[in-house]
């Protein structure tokens, strides 16, 4: 076995392989770019390299680097994670070359599926099924719309080189063939120096499957069952689980199969993910094969109760491995959420900054488990992913799972940036989430026009409500122990209540029967409340056992406003004396101002372009800015007719978030 | 008797109403309360105890002796709030437009007489459309009669002023001499002259609301403190403010229980200052994660903005806070931020309220306008504040001390009690660039060498140890230690007596 592996890789992935490594005895050595100095990965390593400027393509890319790296440090083999370099068939080849054990498969294998031309070629020998497509690169976009013509509307244009929903498009007619394949063809010659494209079949209401294989060096593989990878925003997957809730066992069996076939057919030596897109009458396609570990592996090893990473590490060390298909097993049900750095009210539109507070739930061993390489007080950078976090729940049942994930999002705080947090507790008690009826279209169909805190709907909002007139009393109660009161005049706060939110006026009466145990009144409804008793005053995550049935939720106090949030849905209220509740419908109503009339940017970012002139009258949907952030291009649109005023921001202006770009009339 | 009795609560009755249901409902038909529902609000219920209730003009000019409201348009009294002790008063804009009289001014006087002798603080709710013309010179003595007192109370007990509606002309040196003025936006103003007589004068055309509005006091002039969304919201925000201070100067703050401990670690405040010492930071983050249960009162929040004052709690104490913050113009001190920081410190160390300052400070920010303006004599006004307070004080240093603002901002030399440095700070006469060019004129055509003496006095200066050594800094803390350093600190400092040389009074530069 190896002393000493290099990690090269950042996030929570390079933790992760970390955590594994350590259990095993292993020295680690982690790399990290400038941007990166504080890092949680270079904190847990036990050795870590700067390899250069916080530009990926001068750090995490820099093969020459982290060669050097593991020259320095004497590491024996190199785990890529996923992402960078971990699918680069010359990584691999210069590693072997150099000595070095890449902990993944050899370079041929790599370079085989690498390539989703050469890899849909190989699979159709191996007998994998495979959907109709065009297998050779694509020169132009003329070219681009005459062979999707031939295979019929809609079709997908992908980068050979691309993964991970990057440079991939999908087009309804010639025009957005023509634009998708000129915008596939420079993302992918910007992320990965490869522009090679090509079109295939769009198959419409698609699940995503994968089934996990692996290979040793002796000539044995396995598959560990599948994931529904089918929860997707924009190519990106956002909810993974296993097993599949669509699937039955002999689908499962059968792609299983095909899968290891496939393997095999590369004679693939380590964790690889063969990607499928299952349709309605389980009719199953081949997608292409992921030569490497995949983000959602956890679901996997939670369902399996194995280490994937160790594995790998066993694998690449020239071990057998462990088990054999007869000795797998599928043990109740797993979920992931991926937790990212994005504003899921402003379009999911990535977000920066310093995070002020991170606090992930309590991991449970066998229950819940938080995979995530950022700490409270790190800062979000612009150059990488937006991926910050991992939220990985198992259960005996799906709905099991589904439960411990709403709790575990419940008791996720994360402040001075924004996450998803909100969007993924809302898809937890979505109706047909919940029933498991996915398609890769799920969100585009569910929430069309973006997601807005009123989309949730909270089962229970009385109980909410009384919550906090539970939260006031306390918090009055506790004030009301203030020194230097009047003698023998000690203040005792009514306990009669009114909770005011959008929707009115809710009465409410409080007993306080001790410091943590109260008693709520409204009309019919009686509610016994109690608080976790080591919860104090101006902590966010509350834990309160409502009778016999616990609950988490996220409280703050702004001003007289309070803020609670539960499962996704957000209750903001005030909750006034009744006295002087009487008195609040006389005070004004006011309006927010009117913002309208400007663009602003929705997040920090670098002003790439600015698509209109001064004078000029645009329509709803064109195209007005582009801004750069986490290597993503965002196009800002126009919501509504009008005509450009004043362009206030210039091109390759660094913008903050709300800073005006530009003026209509 | 029977009889009697019956007149009186036809009298209470009459008093009750004000200006009568009409007026009434045109004042809450602008959004505000009443003198007495805005009482209601802001005490503990119940505890109200009302004077005066039927008094009246001695007017009897312009008709004025056929209009008389018990009460006179101020409703005054004594409550409490958190049951502590408060005296009140509440103009009445249904009487008379809330125009002060002479009685009206006696209504208030007499309550502050009394809140001198018990020492308890005085809230004023103004609402009022200013002086009684029919009075003339007697309500100008009223005012005068009120100023008076607010100097003499100055001090000794706060003084609040909640500006709930016009407030105009000499009406605005009550408030003005208050300890503290908060504003209701939309529905409030004050200004010395309305935008008419403006309009004649100087030609400038401007509403009441840009003259002499929330926004305008809150983020243009610094007259008033903060500015709230309406008069429940003031109300409210005003009884929390309120808990802060103790009722007079002979007394400490008060304490409120609290489950929030002193040792409470924050892992994340070790990486709050950038690598990049050019880099910003939000300071209130610091102050958020170090007070109790993160419950931090801002004063003046969008003034000078430069600089950060308020009060929060360590252990259920009060304490105000003074830091700059590097978010804007670099945490500079300027004219308006250095009187904005003078006054709040001035005010804590006449109520004994311990001062945390949390300094990084790259210096005086440089200019005509500030010369000009005369950032010589204001920004003494913090030196003097702080070198003349005689409260506990403690200072943080986060990362820049410079120049003459690091001895301006509660250095040792000052009288501070327990001064810390962060691992970050670096404490020096100016920044390294500034002082190489200066030291090393003679080679400042040569870049390199002038990038080598600058590292060596960044190396040399840019850490806390050249002052640690000699004493200026009592130690070096690590930031996640924050709290319980202060904490301590304070415990240690509960009885520290300190007195300055007696005098009639100092000459602060004012």
């Amino acid at each position: 076995m190896f002393k000493k592996i290099l990690i090269a890789n950042r996030g929570e992935i390079a933790c992760r392989v970390i955590k594994t490594a350590r259990k095993m005895g292993i020295a680690t050595v982690a790399v990290y770019s400038e941007a990166d100095r504080r890092a949680l990965h270079v904190q847990l390593a036990d050795e870590a390299v700067c390899i250069g400027p916080a530009p990926s393509k001068e750090s995490y890319l820099a093969m020459d680097k982290i060669i050097a790296a593991c020259k320095q440090t004497g590491a024996e083999a190199v785990h890529p994670g996923y992402g960078f370099l971990s699918e680069n068939e010359e990584f691999a080849r210069r590693l072997e070359e150099e000595g070095i054990v890449f902990i993944g498969p050899k370079h041929a294998a790599i370079a085989a599926m690498g390539d989703k031309i050469a890899s849909k070629k190989l699979a159709m020998q191996a007998g994998v099924n495979t959907i109709p497509g065009y297998n050779e690169p694509i020169e132009s976009a003329e070219e681009a719309v005459r062979i999707a013509r031939d295979i019929g509307y809609p079709v997908m244009i992908k980068a050979s080189a691309g993964g991970g929903g990057k440079g991939l498009r999908v087009a309804y007619d010639d025009a957005q063939c023509r634009e998708g394949f000129e915008s596939c063809r420079n993302e992918a010659r910007n992320a990965f120096g490869d522009d090679r494209v090509f079109i295939e079949k769009f198959v419409e209401e698609p699940r995503h499957i994968e089934i996990q294989v692996f290979g040793d060096a002796w000539g044995n593989y396995v598959y560990l069952f599948e994931r529904e990878c089918s929860v997707q925003r924009r190519h990106q997957k956002v909810v993974e689980e296993a097993p599949s809730p669509f699937i039955d066992p002999d689908t499962r069996r059968a792609m299983g199969e095909q899968a290891v076939a496939l393997a095999r057919a590369v004679q693939y030596q380590s964790a690889g993910t063969v990607e499928f897109v299952v349709g309605k009458d389980k009719s199953f396609y081949f997608l292409e094969m992921n030569t490497r570990l995949q983000v959602e592996h956890p679901v996997t090893e939670m369902i399996t109760g194995l280490d994937l990473v160790e594995w790998m590490i066993r694998i690449a060390a020239g071990e057998k491995l462990p088990l054999s298909q007869s000795e797998l097993r599928i043990d109740g049900w797993a979920m992931e959420c991926r937790i990212n750095a994005e504003d899921p009210f402003r379009g999911f539109l990535p977000s920066t900054g310093r995070l002020v507070k991170f606090r992930p739930p309590a991991e449970v061993p066998g229950q819940v488990r938080v995979d995530t390489g950022v700490y409270e007080g790190g800062e979000i950078s612009m150059y990488y992913d937006s991926m910050i976090a991992k939220l990985i729940v198992h259960g005996r049942d799906r709905l099991e799972a589904i439960e411990r994930m709403q709790e575990a999002l419940d008791a996720f705080v994360i402040r001075g940036i924004h996450s998803n947090i909100p969007f993924q507790a809302a898809l937890m008690q979505h109706p047909r989430f919940r029933e498991g009826r996915l398609t890769t279209g799920f969100i585009a169909e569910e929430f069309p026009h973006g997601f807005t805190p009123e989309m949730v709907p909270h089962e229970d909002p009385l109980m909410l409500r009384l919550i906090l007139a539970a939260v006031e009393h306390k918090w009055r109660l506790r004030n009301a122990r203030l020194s230097g009161q009047m003698n023998g005049r000690r203040y005792a706060p009514t306990p009669s209540y009114h909770v005011i939110d959008a929707h009115g006026s809710t009465p409410a009466t409080v007993e306080a029967l001790s410091d943590v145990r109260f008693v709520v009144r409204s009309g019919d409804r009686v509610l016994q409340i109690d608080f976790d008793p080591r919860w104090r005053l101006g902590e966010i995550v509350l834990q309160v056992r409502i009778g016999d049935a616990p609950m988490t939720v996220q409280l703050e106090r702004e001003g007289i406003l309070y803020v609670l949030r539960h499962h996704g849905a957000e209750l903001r209220a005030r909750v006034l004396p009744a006295h002087i509740a009487a008195l609040w419908p006389l005070m004004p109503l006011k309006s927010p101002p009117d913002m309208s009339k400007f663009l602003l940017s929705p997040m920090p970012g670098l002003l790439r372009e600015v698509a209109v002139a001064e004078g000029q009258e645009v329509k709803a949907g064109e195209k007005l800015a582009v801004i750069e952030a986490m290597k993503m291009e965002n196009i800002l649109r126009a919501e509504q007719d009008g005509k450009v005023k004043k362009i206030v921001a210039k091109p390759g202006a660094s913008l903050a978030v709300d800073e005006v770009i530009l003026e209509f009339e | 008797m029977q009889d009697i009795i019956r007149r009186l609560e036809e009298q209470r009755a009459r008093a009750r109403l004000g200006g009568g249901e009409r007026r009434i409902a045109a004042q809450h038909a602008k959004g505000k309360l009443t003198a007495r529902e805005r009482i209601e609000v802001l005490l503990d219920e119940g505890s109200f105890e009302e004077w005066d209730m039927f008094k009246e003009h001695r007017c009897t000019d312009f008709g004025m002796e056929k209009e008389h409201i018990p009460g006179d348009g101020v409703v005054t009294g004594y409550g409490t709030i958190n049951g502590r002790l408060v005296f009140v008063f509440s103009q009445d804009f249904t009487v008379f437009g809330g125009s002060l009289s002479e009685a009206h001014a006696e209504k208030i006087c007499k309550i502050m007489d009394q809140a001198m002798k018990v020492g308890a603080p005085v809230i004023g709710l103004n609402d009022s459309g200013g002086a009684r013309i029919q009075e003339g010179v007697a309500s100008l003595g009223g005012y005068a009669d009120v100023f008076q007192r607010n100097v003499l109370a100055s001090g000794v007990i706060p003084q609040i002023s909640m500006i709930m509606g016009p407030c105009a002309g000499g009406a605005v040196y009550s408030p003005a001499m208050t300890d503290f003025i908060f504003m209701v936006k939309d529905t409030s103003y004050m200004f010395v002259t309305g935008p008419d007589v403006v309009k004649t004068v100087t030609h400038e055309e401007v509403t009441a609301e840009e003259l002499g509005g929330a926004i305008t006091h809150t983020t243009r002039s610094g007259v008033a403190d903060a500015a709230f969304e309406n008069d429940i919201e003031a109300l409210l925000q005003l009884r929390r403010f309120f808990d802060f201070l103790p009722l007079n100067n002979r007394e400490k703050p008060p304490v409120r229980p609290t489950s929030d401990v002193a040792e409470r670690m924050e892992p994340s405040l070790d990486t709050l200052v950038p690598d990049n010492p050019n880099q910003p930071y939000d300071i209130k983050e610091l102050i958020l994660k170090v007070v109790d249960e993160g419950d931090f009162f801002e004063v003046q929040p969008d003034y000078a903005k430069n600089i950060v004052v308020g009060f929060g709690r360590m252990e259920g104490r009060t304490v105000g806070f003074v830091a700059n913050q590097p978010m804007v113009l670099a945490g500079c001190l300027d004219i308006k931020s250095s009187i904005k920081a003078a006054r709040f410190v001035r005010f804590c160390d006449a109520f004994n309220i311990p001062i945390v300052t949390f300094v990084d400070v790259p210096g005086f920010l440089p200019g005509t306008a500030q010369e000009y303006g005369g950032i010589i004599k204001h920004g003494a006004k913090l030196l003097y504040a702080y070198a003349e307070a005689t409260v506990p004080k403690i200072t943080v240093i986060t990362r820049k001390a410079y120049g003459g603002a690091y001895d301006v901002m509660a250095s040792k030399h000052l009288r501070g009690d327990v001064n810390f440095a962060w691992p970050t700070a670096e404490i020096a006469v100016m920044g390294p660039k500034g002082a190489v060019e200066i030291i090393f004129r003679d080679e400042k055509n040569d870049p390199e060498k002038i990038a080598a003496r600058e590292a060596e006095y960044r190396e040399k200066f840019a850490n806390p140890f050249v002052a640690a050594r000699r004493g200026y800094i009592d130690d070096v803390i690590m930031p996640h230690a924050t709290r319980k350093r202060i904490c301590r600190s304070l415990a240690m400092l509960e009885d520290k007596k300190l007195e300055n040389p007696w005098r009639k009074h100092g000459n602060i530069p004012l």
